[in-house]
């Protein structure tokens, strides 16, 4: 009897413990997501800018063919060269969490660049299925790591791009399919990167006092 | 000095071990990507079927939905089987694969159901966006698992979605498609199942190798 309870008793430590590891992995996950809010940010301006400067000179040749290579290539630059001063400062300590989450947006990043450098090249980007496609990419990478770090507010995002990528595909205007490609930029990009850097500085904060 | 050693030791003991988990889990979630061999074989088959509907066969606007509805209910039943036979035990990277591949299906769905409904299923980046959809699930689970052959299947997505943008006609984009889904579908999906059977022989001719 007291060997059944003992092992019992061992079972649940055993199952508490898991538990804690996989909640300590998935806030690890979070934190590491939190850390990156800054990039969510700059994407959204850099993409609004592009959008902007595309948009007030519409006359001009340059303008037309060059606008969002130079802001997408300074997006690149900036967030590898950020991302490489943070790592340097805060170190780099991941766990398989961290490594998933990074797998999936380093993966989409790479996507992404191929398929809107092919769609230039080729002079397809005025299509609304490539702007609906680029949309879902986005909403796929978010619902990937809100599965992976269960976070509901991440989904609602993901929710967000996806019905802009099916929204794009209803619309039959260009004013319309911009509208919708500056609001998915202010929701699912800038507002999300704020909130995210807000927790994390609130994070940082209980840290500091404790 | 003694203890230092032992330190070291013990160190070196968790390392050894924190790595062995890592490897055991890395081979669980390929283990659970090729008992799942069979739906690549699917989509792809049916991707084929699809294409021969819409080329030869009458009422080619229920082509598609007709595939795509007949592989979605076959998936869900042999899943809730499956389930059954398992119980649902899984590891952390198996569910990270489940979820790449989830996400990716809703994803697809909801893009290729809107773009049906909205007529813009005949567009080149539309179909262009299919293609790098299917690659992005493959890349992430390939960085995930570290698995090179899907790494290789995913440049083939890829190449195709840069492809299909510089083709001229639906008939070449169609070819494109086809390509794809023969060597990224059908035949990594053998590879899987074969790489299951090699699994399923030498865990049965070794009982030690279950324990």
């Amino acid at each position: 009897m007291s060997d059944l309870e003992k092992d019992n008793g061992t079972e649940r430590a055993e199952l508490v413990q898991r538990l804690e590891l996989m909640e300590r992995m998935i806030a690890e996950g979070r934190r590491f997501t939190m850390r990156a809010g800054w990039i969510f940010v700059l994407w959204g301006l850099v993409d609004c800018v592009g959008y902007g400067w595309h948009s007030l000179q519409a006359h001009s040749q340059f303008v037309q063919t060059w606008s969002w290579p130079i802001c997408l290539g300074t997006g690149a630059v900036i967030t590898l060269i950020g991302r490489t001063m943070q790592n340097r400062r805060e170190g780099i300590s991941k766990s398989r969490q961290c490594r998933s989450v990074e797998a999936v947006w380093g993966i989409m990043g790479i996507t992404l660049a191929v398929y809107i450098a092919s769609a230039m090249a080729s002079h397809f980007s005025w299509q609304y299925s490539y702007v609906a496609g680029m949309m879902m990419i986005l909403g796929m990478a978010h619902g990937i790591s809100s599965v992976l770090l269960r976070w509901r507010v991440q989904g609602a995002v993901a929710a967000i791009w996806w019905a802009g990528g099916a929204a794009v595909l209803f619309c039959n205007s260009r004013r319309a399919m911009n509208d919708i490609f500056l609001l998915e930029m202010c929701l699912g990009m800038i507002a999300f990167g704020l909130y995210v850097m807000l927790l994390e500085h609130r994070q940082k904060a209980v840290r500091k006092n404790a | 000095m003694v203890t230092t050693e032992n330190g070291n030791g013990e160190n070196r003991d968790e390392l050894v071990q924190r790595l062995e988990l890592m490897e055991q889990m890395i081979a669980e979630g390929r283990r659970s990507t090729i008992c799942r061999g069979w739906i690549f074989v699917l989509w792809g088959v049916l991707y084929f079927a699809a294409v021969g509907w819409v080329l030869f066969l009458p009422h080619k606007n229920w082509a598609w939905p007709v595939c795509m509805a007949a592989g979605i209910v076959t998936m869900i039943v042999a899943g809730l089987r499956r389930r059954r036979a398992t119980g649902g035990t899984q590891n952390v990277r198996s569910r990270s694969i489940e979820a790449v591949w989830r996400m990716m299906g809703t994803g697809i769905s909801l893009f290729a159901f809107t773009g049906v409904v909205a007529h813009h299923a005949g567009g080149i980046a539309y179909s262009a966006a299919i293609l790098f959809f299917i690659g992005l699930a493959h890349a992430i689970s390939a960085m995930i698992l570290r698995w090179r052959v899907q790494g290789v299947v995913a440049a083939i997505w890829w190449a195709g979605g840069m492809a299909t943008f510089f083709v001229s006609t639906w008939k070449e984009s169609l070819a494109i498609f086809l390509t794809a889904s023969f060597f990224g579908m059908i035949l990594f999906g053998l590879y899987a199942m074969m790489l299951e059977r090699r699994d399923a022989k030498l865990n049965t001719s070794s009982p030690q190798h279950n324990a």
